[in-house]
């Protein structure tokens, strides 16, 4: 596959505050990818690097392998969605469409032609004359990629374009997004600290941490091989514990040696291991590895989501079963339910549920929202 | 809302408050006579004599020209710094340029006036150039004062933009300029509007600054208006301050439709994004109003290129500064003598010449603004005792007679007096005597003679004193027989204790005032000068009969033509001064000015003895022949620093008292 976008151990600052710590990036021709983290980490500065709004401190932005450093935003084939859309407010659906054509002086007749393909895309048929005030949330959206999209552009950069819409809506769109993807075959550099939307939506994704890159691969990758505590806790639920690698393949952690899938560690390395919550089996005590008590229960739905204590830790445990607070139960771990991390950084940060609470996780999340 | 009925006798208190001025000068525009006390008959009269009165057109027009540059320029450069000023990311570099950008507005205006006329005499100065103030300096000085409006008016504009519009065209192929006029402009739009019609308005009406910054041959209207105060205030300028009141109106109404549709858009987009529908707004209802903007910023560029036109600089010109009123100007089928003296110079030697002439308040401000050295005049009208002063500190050029053939009509009476002895530096130009005026429906026959009517107590409340320490002083030397110029304090103590018995009788210390005031019956007596007394007896009402005699010994002056040094072409304004001199304009001045002249071609000219009329002359030229030496023993002269500062101090404990 040909890279079209790359960047070499790029960094950036603002007023000495550093933003992007060498970064190195490739991004490929026809994919889909998502930048992924927390507010602040650095993935919105490295899509305004992209789009020629900001220019690195050190390092290269390549486009087809020439560098871009000082290429401004007009001379770019890289178009962006903004976060809240910029439609140009005294221009209507069609003239905001039309804009880029209007600046590449294309005769009038075919100006038309492609407004009205480009709407038809996006499904916005018959809104022309319309106000752009006057749209909702989600049309606006669409006239915003409509308007991106129209010069054809070799790369689509979007800014968590879907930030402020409802949640069935974001859910339609970010199908949506995809279907535009594929029909039009433009990459997309997607941006979002949502990581849900980033595995249902993505080739591939860039987790992103105080201006580092954590780690790039395919949503399956990232899910299920995360290569720190940070990618782990941040991409769906997980319970990290220190463990101790004895062999390959046998780990020891929650005093209980397991037999597992991974190996290349030096004998009785300290590790991280991973488990992620629905990996759990829940057993007859005298059957379990490991013993727990619970200490709460939420009907999610789909499965309960109960909090067990082990020797003092903390797990979130995904079952369909019913078990009671206070029962004590056994637990069963396959060995490719266990995920084995080297130490990093992001060590014992992550993974315990002692202080959980699905109230405080929301208003975080809100927070973060907020944020940016 | 609903208000209770004493908020609604507050409120429209309020209103009257504020708005009984206009409606009075509103009324007074349209009164037949030209008393301000009396209003006789409706009439289009002032509003005709304004469209007549050259000198206040010009005036006018170079209002509108300075208004235009003034306003247009600042908006641009407004706009620009605006935009600079937002773009800065360091918070604190933001918060410091919009304090120092706002200081120009919290100064008051004669810091910003005297500051630039500082600086500007100073840089002129420092180029050696005869003139430092100029059309350019006021239009500097305007530019000035109206930047941070306008900043203060696009500034909130481009904060309250996404900014991510700028960078979405930019992404969308535009150069960062065209990405400014495409999608900024139109947002911040409205902001530039309002901050260009408060420009306008702002320079429009600008008195202090201009007053400071003024230079030759440029004046503004509020400065003429300013400079009437010599003789009264005439009630064409009250019709010229209506139009000018509607026109203001008219442009703030403007300025709150521009803002009414933009906030009526603001809500619109912010209801849409909540994702309410708003009502209020009608797609396309910007149009009309866009093109009344563009249509008011095309004949406002108009106006400015023919005012530009118009005074694109001519070859020979002559710069003259005199009192405001001083001159025929051309209103009631007179003579513009200004404009006579162009077209005869042009016939007479074939080239045009461009008068430029500016007008003063007092010798003080002429003084003043000649002492700057900012502004270089050719001729000047100053009155005798600062004609004086400026000899004594070699501000005047002595003149060469040769080219002032008419000197010779001038009465002997008027050579040689104290102020220009040898009759080097002066042609005199008006005289007058100080008289007492009463209104004889008041005043019994025989009270009237000499000072005493001042003092008399069967008068108590109804007579009028000089609010100026010299004049008021002045009439109790008179009436004691003291000398008006002495050195002696105790010839002051007794002056100012003949005061204070006075003051008791006294219905008011007035200077302009008096003409309303005798001219409606108000006030019985009062000191002034015959001149004048014909200006109130033109406007008296029915029920007043004023009459005017000569007390004795009385205040004397002169005002004469002469030219500061600095002149720039001393040959024309010789000309200049003898033109003036010739049977007809100086006429035409003498009848305008009502002032007495000392050219005998005036007043042995049998057209203008039956114009005034056998009353007039007996009271305007009375005993010509002694002149001389009542004028040299009677007149003010300048006091040495020490007796004038004594005589000011007398005066305040009077005034406090």
């Amino acid at each position: 596959m040909k890279k079209i976008i790359e960047l070499r151990d790029v960094s950036k600052a603002f007023d000495g505050e550093t933003v992007l710590d060498h970064i190195d990036l490739d991004i490929y021709d026809n994919e889909f990818l998502t930048l992924l983290g927390p507010s602040g980490c650095g993935k919105t500065t490295t899509l305004r690097l992209i789009g020629g709004f900001e220019t690195p401190d050190s390092g290269d932005v390549l486009f087809l392998g020439a560098r871009i450093n000082d290429t401004p935003p007009h001379k770019r084939s890289v178009n962006t969605v903004f976060q809240r859309y910029a439609l140009f407010p005294h221009l209507n659906v069609f003239d905001n469409v039309a804009f880029p054509l209007r600046e590449q002086r294309l005769p009038k007749t075919e100006i038309e032609e492609k407004v009205r393909e480009m709407l038809a895309l996006v499904k916005l048929t018959g809104f022309e004359r319309r106000n752009v005030a006057r749209l909702s949330g989600g049309q606006q959206q669409r006239v915003a990629i409509a308007r991106a999209l129209i010069s054809r552009p070799r790369v689509l950069l979007l800014d968590e374009p879907l930030g402020a819409l409802d949640l069935k809506l974001r859910k339609d769109m970010q199908q949506e997004l995809k279907n535009i993807q594929k029909a039009t075959g433009i990459t997309f550099v997607f941006v979002t600290h949502d990581q849900e939307e980033a595995l249902s939506t993505s080739d591939t994704i860039v987790v992103m941490a105080e201006g580092r890159i954590q780690q790039i691969g395919t949503p399956i990758d990232i899910y299920n091989e995360p290569e720190n505590a940070f990618v782990a806790d941040f991409i769906g639920e997980s319970n990290i514990v220190d463990g101790v690698m004895r062999a390959d393949y046998r780990v020891t952690f929650s005093g209980h040696t397991f037999a597992c899938v991974d190996k290349g560690f030096q004998k009785n390395e300290p590790v991280d291991v991973v488990v992620r919550p629905e990996d759990v089996d829940i057993v007859p005590l005298e059957r379990g590895m490991l013993r727990g008590v619970v200490t709460s229960v939420t009907f999610m739905g789909v499965h309960y989501e109960i909090i067990v204590d082990i020797n003092g830790f903390k797990w979130m445990i995904q079952t369909t079963d019913f078990v009671d607070v206070d029962e004590e139960i056994g637990l069963y771990l396959e060995p490719d339910a266990i995920h084995i991390m080297k130490k990093s950084e992001y060590s014992g940060m992550f993974g315990d549920y002692s202080s959980f609470s699905m109230e405080l996780d929301e208003l975080s999340d809100a927070e973060s929202e907020a944020d940016e | 809302m609903k208000m209770k009925p004493a908020a609604k006798v507050y409120t429209a208190l309020i209103f009257l408050f504020l708005f009984a001025p206009i409606a009075i000068l509103l009324v007074f525009s349209f009164n037949g006579a030209k008393s301000l006390s009396v209003f006789s008959t409706v009439s289009l009269k002032w509003y005709r004599e304004l469209f007549r009165d050259a000198e206040t057109l010009n005036a006018l027009k170079n209002t509108l020209i300075l208004a235009v540059c003034a306003s247009v320029l600042s908006t641009g450069m407004g706009t620009a710094a605006a935009v600079g000023i937002n773009k800065l990311r360091k918070r604190y570099l933001r918060a410091a340029l919009d304090t120092v950008t706002n200081i120009p507005m919290m100064n008051p205006d004669i810091i910003t006036g005297i500051s630039l006329m500082l600086m500007f005499v100073f840089v002129g100065q420092l180029f050696g150039m005869a003139t430092s103030l100029s059309f350019w300096t006021m239009l500097i000085a305007h530019i000035t004062f109206c930047l941070p409006y306008v900043i203060l008016q696009v500034l909130p504009k481009l904060k309250q933009m996404d900014p991510s519009l700028p960078e979405a065209a930019m992404d969308l192929g535009c150069t960062p300029l065209r990405a400014f006029f495409r999608v900024e402009v139109p947002e911040i739009l409205p902001g530039v509007i309002t901050g260009l019609l408060m420009a306008f308005t702002l320079s429009l009406d600008d008195f202090v600054i201009s007053y400071f910054t003024q230079g030759n041959g440029f004046q503004t209207l509020p400065i003429r208006i300013y400079n009437m105060t010599k003789k009264t205030v005439t009630p064409k300028m009250y019709a010229l301050a209506t139009l000018i009141f509607f026109a203001i109106l008219a442009l703030l109404l403007l300025t709150n439709l521009v803002d009414e549709d933009d906030s009526r858009r603001i809500r619109a987009a912010r209801d849409a994004r909540r994702g309410r529908r708003s009502h209020a707004h009608r797609p396309g209802s910007r149009r009309p109003l866009r093109i009344a903007v563009s249509l008011l910023v095309v004949a406002a560029l108009a106006i400015g290129a023919i005012g530009f036109y118009g005074q694109r600089a001519q070859p020979l010109v002559l710069n003259v500064y005199n009192w405001g009123e001083y001159v025929s100007d051309g209103s009631d089928d007179s003579l513009d003598t200004i404009q006579a003296f162009e077209a005869w110079y042009k016939e007479t030697y074939g080239v045009p010449v461009k008068v430029n002439y500016d007008t003063y308040a007092s010798n003080e401000d002429m003084y003043a603004k000649l002492k700057s050295g900012a502004v270089s005049y050719d001729v000047v009208v100053p009155s005798d005792y600062m004609i004086a002063r400026m000899a004594s500190e070699d501000m005047l050029l002595p003149l060469n007679f040769d080219n002032i053939p008419n000197y010779r009509y001038i009465a002997d009476s008027f050579k040689g007096l104290y102020y220009d002895a040898e009759n080097r530096y002066t042609v005199p130009y008006t005289y007058g005597i100080v008289g007492v005026i009463y209104d004889a429906n008041q005043v019994d026959e025989a009270d009237a003679d000499g000072w005493e009517l001042l003092w008399n107590e069967a008068y108590a409340g109804r007579i009028l004193q000089f609010n100026n320490s010299r004049d008021a002083m002045g009439t109790a030397l008179y009436r004691a027989r003291l000398d008006v110029n002495s050195t002696d304090r105790a010839v002051w103590d007794e002056a100012l204790a003949a005061l204070v018995a006075q003051h008791g009788l006294v219905k008011s210390y007035v200077m302009d005032e008096i003409f309303n005031m005798m001219e409606s019956g108000e006030a019985a007596v009062a000191a002034y000068y015959a001149g004048d007394y014909f200006t109130m007896l033109d406007a008296e009402a029915d029920s007043v009969d004023l009459r005017f005699y000569y007390p004795e010994p009385t205040n004397y002056f002169v005002d004469a033509m002469c030219i500061p040094a600095g002149c720039q072409n001393q040959e024309l304004a010789e000309i200049f001064i003898n033109y003036m001199l010739s049977e007809e304009p100086a006429i035409a001045n003498a009848e305008y000015v009502y002032y007495a002249s000392p050219n005998r071609l005036v007043y042995e000219n049998e057209d203008y003895v039956n114009d005034m009329g056998e009353e007039a002359m007996k009271i305007l030229y009375p005993n010509i022949e002694q002149f001389a030496e009542l004028y040299n023993q009677y007149a003010y002269r300048n006091l040495d620093q020490e007796t004038l500062d004594y005589v000011n101090s007398l005066w305040e404990t009077l005034k406090i008292n």
